[in-house]
């Protein structure tokens, strides 16, 4: 930003020809523009999700079939033939592939940033860090073929699974999807130790092994943070992976009783088929989808449950990182 | 006492180079696990095992042997021997590939009289715009702006059906000998005057020139084409003959290094007819010229092709670039050179990164009901798919092109003001010129990103079964969707390691080719 008193200064009898505001207006009028995007999301998932409720539809003028709050929040079946409107089997799937996708992405990821930020040499680093880009870089519909070309049979022969869809091998094209985001938030993090705190450590006698892991990892460790939650809320988005991966059947999952969410962790449940609240928006699509019937209203519903988880954890993960960053100033 | 002390001072090095070790071994696992994925489809894709031995071998000496050899002499003589001949091999491979997009797009999806008609079109308020500037200084800006403003207008009104309308018809190959070779012809004439002198930037205009206009008559002589004989003469021919050129005349050090791209033309040309001549069976690749351009959806693996997907994918990145580019590089500027320290700023700011994590799928919501259905644009059109698709990179060109105008000294730019420049002056002399290769490297990678996206384009509707699209209202297919309808409604492993893999291939290739571009713009101006 280009706030300075001189430029103003230096500027300010030109500033109000018309060839001067005219750019400007553009340029301003582009920024406004990502605002605007920003609003419309927001303004139109709110309206379409509240005209699929009961409770707001009337409101807005419509008289079709409706949802419930009740019946949406802990419904236990997902399926429109039923109607049966529960997001929560959706929510569970997806938090399955959070879970899996984290247990792969967090350690390797932390573990890589730890290596380039410390262990590597130079040389190393230049060559480590455009190949991690590419895991990033890779589309996510040639992950959710991975899967199930090329996974989902190494699957089947470790531990017999059923088909080609499980939630496992979603898990792991997410794992591998999502660990660049840990590693370079989490190696930016690193980076930022200043040096004097690992000299410190080495004055005491310390190991690199003892620095690494007793003085640097402590010391970024909410940026470290941020990048874990980061890189979930990508899983949570992510769609095509895990819509061809995991198929599209849904479960049904009792919001309810505590079992379900037991059943969450059990690992025998990664190996059958299961459908995200991103894998079900793709199945709705295959319906009425612009005559704004009910399809169309629920694709919205889920739209802002997910947007919603994603910008919260987005902001959650701002927040960590500037909050709980230490001042070495 | 002294025993106890024994260990003062030693540490074991175990837990340490243990440590590291493991560092190191979870720092290549996902690496390596993509690797071999992509070897897997390579190998799906490719079926190199389907080859007789005798193949593998004829290849083996009129290729490889001859290739390696090359480069290791280049690399013997110095490194950028070497890395001279390697972009030798690569530029015009990626030129031939682009050049290819350019021909689909003549053959299907624009008339070339419309296009000529557009041209001439937009050619007169052009002119307007050089007379105005030559003849009156004292013009004020506004009235300036209103002329050309109601010349473009007019002339896109009237000219177009005019030409459309004419009784003779210019042949395919005229015109574009004269709306792309004309200005190529032209400005890189200009270039080389510049480079070399007068006399060979002439002659060199004058033959790409002629060297389009034959490229098109031996193309429709050879039943090649016309439109893909001058297009690849235009786009893969002169650049390659331009590179080649310029290695000769100024690097003479590194001239052996052009023997590489040579040794491997002539190495495949040879391998091609010996083993025509012995019968040695190639292998029975996917990825096939019958697989490129057929536009078949069946549910045979042999005779279905991803033509439309790429002719797809090709005009949506038009749409997104003409959409995104413009819209961020303006929000950037803002930004970067205009925004006061306020409120709105920062929630701009805040906002503008928060953008870049909503999920994609979300973004085709977004284009599903703005567009769609308060838009009242039919579902799954090129315009809803490219608009969509230019939402969702938008804060990807925000962010690097901030990062591009960010670089650049503010020595240059309070030089500029010093000599009385307006900040708008300053923008297109100073910071634009200057942050061009930056902002057009995160451009071309914002785009590699949209050409992989799926979810957005189905959210918007975008149809199942898709032909190549023939105008900007027509519903539009593109290679990752094509991927998923093949995936989807041919869920079967007779699909997923034949047809799948080879569109993987075919995808993985046109991202790779515009990420190298995108590295090989930043080095080189990271030299300078």
């Amino acid at each position: 930003m280009s706030g300075d008193g001189a430029t103003d200064g230096l500027t300010r009898r030109t500033q109000n020809s018309s060839r001067e505001l005219l750019a400007k207006a553009f340029f301003f009028g582009c920024a406004a523009l990502s605002v605007a995007t920003t609003l419309s999301i927001i303004g139109l998932l709110v309206y379409e999700a509240a005209k699929f409720f009961t409770i707001s539809a009337p409101l807005l003028g419509i008289d079709g079939p409706t949802a419930t709050l009740t019946e949406f929040f802990t419904g236990s079946e997902w399926g429109l033939q039923g109607p049966n409107l529960g997001v929560m089997p959706l929510v569970a799937v997806t938090l399955m592939v959070t879970i899996g996708s984290g247990l792969i992405a967090i350690p390797l990821g932390v573990a890589t940033a730890l290596y380039l930020s410390e262990y590597a040499s130079e040389r190393a680093r230049s060559y480590l860090k455009p190949a991690l880009e590419v895991l990033a870089g890779v589309p996510s519909i040639i992950y959710g073929i991975f899967a199930v070309a090329y996974i989902t049979p190494v699957l089947d022969t470790l531990f017999g699974v059923d088909g080609l869809f499980n939630v496992a091998s979603a898990c792991i094209v997410v794992g591998i999807m999502i660990l660049p985001m840990v590693a370079s938030v989490s190696e930016d993090a690193m980076q930022a130790v200043p040096d004097d705190l690992r000299q410190a450590g080495y004055g005491m006698g310390a190991t690199k092994y003892d620095v690494s892991t007793g003085i640097v990892v402590p010391a970024a460790a909410s940026g470290i943070f941020s990048s874990f939650i980061l890189a979930l809320s990508r899983a949570i988005g992510e769609t095509m992976a895990v819509t061809l991966a995991g198929g599209s059947l849904a479960r049904s999952f009792d919001p309810t009783s505590l079992a379900s969410y037991l059943s969450l962790f059990d690992p025998d449940s990664y190996l059958e088929p299961g459908m995200t609240m991103t894998a079900a928006m793709i199945q709705l699509l295959t319906g009425d989808v612009t005559g704004g019937g009910l399809a169309y209203r629920s694709l919205f519903a889920v739209g802002l449950v997910l947007f919603v988880i994603t910008l919260g954890m987005n902001v959650l993960s701002d927040v960590i990182a500037r909050r709980y960053q230490e001042d070495y100033q | 006492m002294s025993g106890s002390y024994d260990g003062f001072g030693r540490v074991s090095r175990r837990i340490g180079k243990l440590f590291r070790g493991v560092l190191f071994a979870s720092t290549l696992a996902g690496i390596l696990t993509l690797a071999v994925l992509l070897v897997y489809v390579a190998n799906d894709a490719f079926q190199p095992l389907t080859a007789d031995p005798g193949w593998h071998l004829v290849f083996l000496f009129t290729l490889v042997v001859p290739t390696l050899a090359t480069g290791w002499l280049s690399y013997r003589r110095s490194y950028g021997t070497l890395a001279t001949g390697l972009l030798g091999i690569v530029m015009p491979g990626i030129a031939a590939l682009y050049a290819g997009g350019l021909a689909a797009l003549f053959i299907d999806v624009i008339p070339t009289l419309v296009w000529l008609s557009f041209v001439i079109a937009l050619v007169i308020p052009g002119a307007v715009v050089v007379a105005l500037r030559r003849t009156d200084r004292s013009m004020p800006f506004l009235a300036e702006l209103g002329a050309v403003l109601g010349v473009t207008v007019g002339s896109l009104l009237v000219v177009p059906s005019l030409v459309q309308g004419l009784p003779t018809v210019p042949a395919d190959w005229m015109v574009l000998v004269l709306t792309l070779g004309l200005p190529e012809a032209f400005l890189l004439g200009r270039w080389i005057e510049g480079r070399w002198g007068r006399r060979d930037g002439w002659i060199a205009g004058a033959a790409i020139l002629v060297g389009s206009a034959v490229g098109g008559v031996v193309g429709m002589m050879t039943g090649f084409g016309a439109i893909p004989g001058v297009a690849l003469t235009l786009f893969a021919l002169v650049p390659t003959g331009l590179y080649a050129a310029i290695v000769v005349r100024e690097r003479p050090d590194r001239r052996i290094g052009l023997l590489l791209p040579a040794v491997i033309v002539v190495g495949m040309v040879a391998g091609e007819l010996l083993v025509g001549a012995l019968g040695f069976a190639g292998p029975e690749s996917w990825v096939d010229w019958s697989f490129l351009t057929s536009t078949t959806q069946s549910g045979d693996p042999r005779s279905v092709g991803i033509y439309s997907g790429i002719v797809g994918t090709i005009l949506l990145m038009f749409v997104v670039a003409a959409i995104a580019v413009p819209a961020g590089v303006g929000a950037a500027v803002y930004l970067e050179e205009y925004a006061p320290n306020t409120r709105f700023t920062r929630i701009i700011d805040v906002n503008i990164s928060n953008l870049a994590g909503v999920p994609s799928v979300v973004y085709g919501l977004l284009g599903l009901g703005l567009f769609v259905r308060y838009g009242g644009q039919p579902t799954g059109t090129l315009l809803v798919g490219g608009a969509t698709l230019a939402l969702l990179v938008f804060p990807i060109v925000i962010i690097s092109a901030r990062e591009a105008i960010r670089a650049v000294p503010d020595s240059a730019r309070q030089a500029s003001y010093g000599m009385g420049a307006t900040r708008w002056q300053t923008v297109k002399n100073v910071v634009l010129p200057r942050a061009f290769p930056g902002i057009l490297t995160g451009t071309i990678l914002a785009l590699s990103r949209a050409i992989g996206e799926t979810a957005p384009l189905l959210v918007i509707g975008a149809a199942q079964v898709f032909g190549v699209p023939d105008s900007w209202t027509s519903t539009i297919g593109a290679m990752p969707l094509q991927l998923y309808v093949w995936a989807s409604t041919y869920a079967s492993p007779a699909f997923y390691t034949t047809v799948l893999a080879a569109g993987i291939v075919v995808l993985l290739t046109a991202m790779l080719s515009m990420n190298s571009i995108a590295i090989y713009v930043r080095n080189h101006y990271e030299q300078r």
